[in-house]
C-alpha cells in the first residue's frame, strides 16, 4: 500500500528509535529502552537493521566496567528520515 | 502495517516525550538564585554593619555551589541514562565557562574592576539566562534575562552601597521566579 515510504523506517519500534536519535546528539541502549518500552531483544534486532542500512552508528565500550552501547545517526540515516517525512507529508497531503 | 498519519503521530510523540525526559526540572537554575541571594544580601547586611574585612565571606559559598551542580549533573545522567544533545553541551559549557569567570573576577580582579563589578556580573548573568531561556523555549526566562540586562545596566547609575542589593533583588527576577515556575512545569508533565 505504501510501497514508495523507506521498508527500513516505516516499523513502528524502528521509527520509533529513529525518532529518539533525531531529537538527540547521541543516546545509550538503556535510554532507548526506557523511553521506547520496548524488550531489549526486540531493540537489539531493530538496531542491527539500521546499522546494516547505514542508518545509525553504534559505539560500544564500558562504563564502569559495565558495557555501554551508544547510538547516534549517521549522514545518511539523517537524509533517509528527512526524505521518509517528506513522502509522509505527500501521502497525507497528495495534492502539495 | 503504520498508516502515514500513524507515523507522523508516532514521529512527533516520540521527539516531545525525548525532549521532556531531560528538559532542566528548574532545580540548578533554583539552587543558583538563592545561593545569589543569600550571598549577595548578607554581603549588603554586612557591609551596612561596616563590616568590611569579612563582608566578602559569603563568597565562598559559590565553589561549594559548583561542586554541588557538577556532582548533581553526573548522577542525574547515570540514573536516567540521558543522552547528550547539543542545547545541553552549549548551556552547559557557556554555564561553566561564565561560573568559572565570575569567580576569577571575583576573588582575583574585584579591585581592579571597582564599582563596575555588580553591573559586569548582571549583564553577563543576563546574557545566560536569557540564551537559556531562548534554547529551552522557555519565557520566563527569556523576560528575566531582559530584566536582568536592563538593571544590569541601569545598576550603573546608583551608589556602590546598594549594588549588592541590587544584586539580590536581580537574583530572583532572573534565577528564583523561572527556576519555581520551571519546577512547577516540570511537575505538571510528570502528571
Amino acid at each position: 500500500m505504501f510501497k514508495d515510504l523507506d521498508p527500513i523506517l516505516h516499523s513502528q519500534l524502528r521509527l520509533s528509535i529513529v525518532s529518539i536519535l533525531m531529537s538527540v546528539e547521541e543516546a545509550s541502549f538503556n535510554f532507548i529502552k526506557e523511553t521506547t518500552k520496548a524488550t531489549s531483544g526486540n531493540i537489539s534486532i531493530q538496531i542491527k537493521k539500521l546499522q546494516n542500512a547505514g542508518y545509525i552508528q553504534v559505539k560500544k565500550s564500558f562504563k564502569n566496567n559495565y558495557p555501554n552501547t551508544t547510538l547516534s545517526m549517521t549522514e545518511k540515516g539523517i537524509e533517509a528520515f528527512e526524505t521518509y517525512v517528506n513522502d509522509l507529508k505527500k501521502y497525507i497531503h497528495p495534492g502539495q | 502495517m503504520l498508516t502515514p498519519e500513524e507515523s507522523i503521530l508516532l514521529i512527533t510523540r516520540t521527539i516531545e516525550d525525548t525532549k521532556n525526559r531531560f528538559r532542566e526540572n528548574g532545580h540548578i537554575i533554583l539552587l543558583w538564585g538563592f545561593l545569589m541571594f543569600v550571598v549577595t544580601l548578607s554581603q549588603y547586611i554586612l557591609l551596612r554593619m561596616e563590616l568590611y574585612r569579612i563582608h566578602w565571606y559569603p563568597n565562598f559559598l559559590y565553589p561549594l555551589g559548583a561542586v554541588y551542580t557538577f556532582v548533581y549533573f553526573l548522577k542525574e545522567h547515570k540514573k536516567h541514562n540521558l543522552p547528550r544533545t547539543i542545547i545541553g553541551n552549549i548551556i552547559g559549557a557557556l554555564g561553566w565557562l561564565l561560573g568559572a569567570n565570575f569567580m576569577i573576577l571575583g576573588f582575583f580582579f574585584s579591585q581592579k574592576l571597582g564599582e563596575a563589578i555588580a553591573p559586569v556580573f548582571l549583564i553577563f548573568l543576563a546574557l545566560f539566562t536569557f540564551v537559556s531561556g531562548i534554547a529551552i523555549r522557555f519565557r520566563p526566562l527569556i523576560i528575566g534575562g531582559i530584566v536582568l540586562n536592563l538593571t544590569g545596566i541601569a545598576t550603573f547609575y546608583f551608589d556602590w552601597i546598594y549594588h549588592l542589593l541590587i544584586m539580590s533583588i536581580g537574583s530572583v527576577i532572573a534565577l528564583i521566579i523561572p527556576g519555581i515556575l520551571l519546577n512547577r512545569e516540570s511537575k505538571k508533565e510528570d502528571v
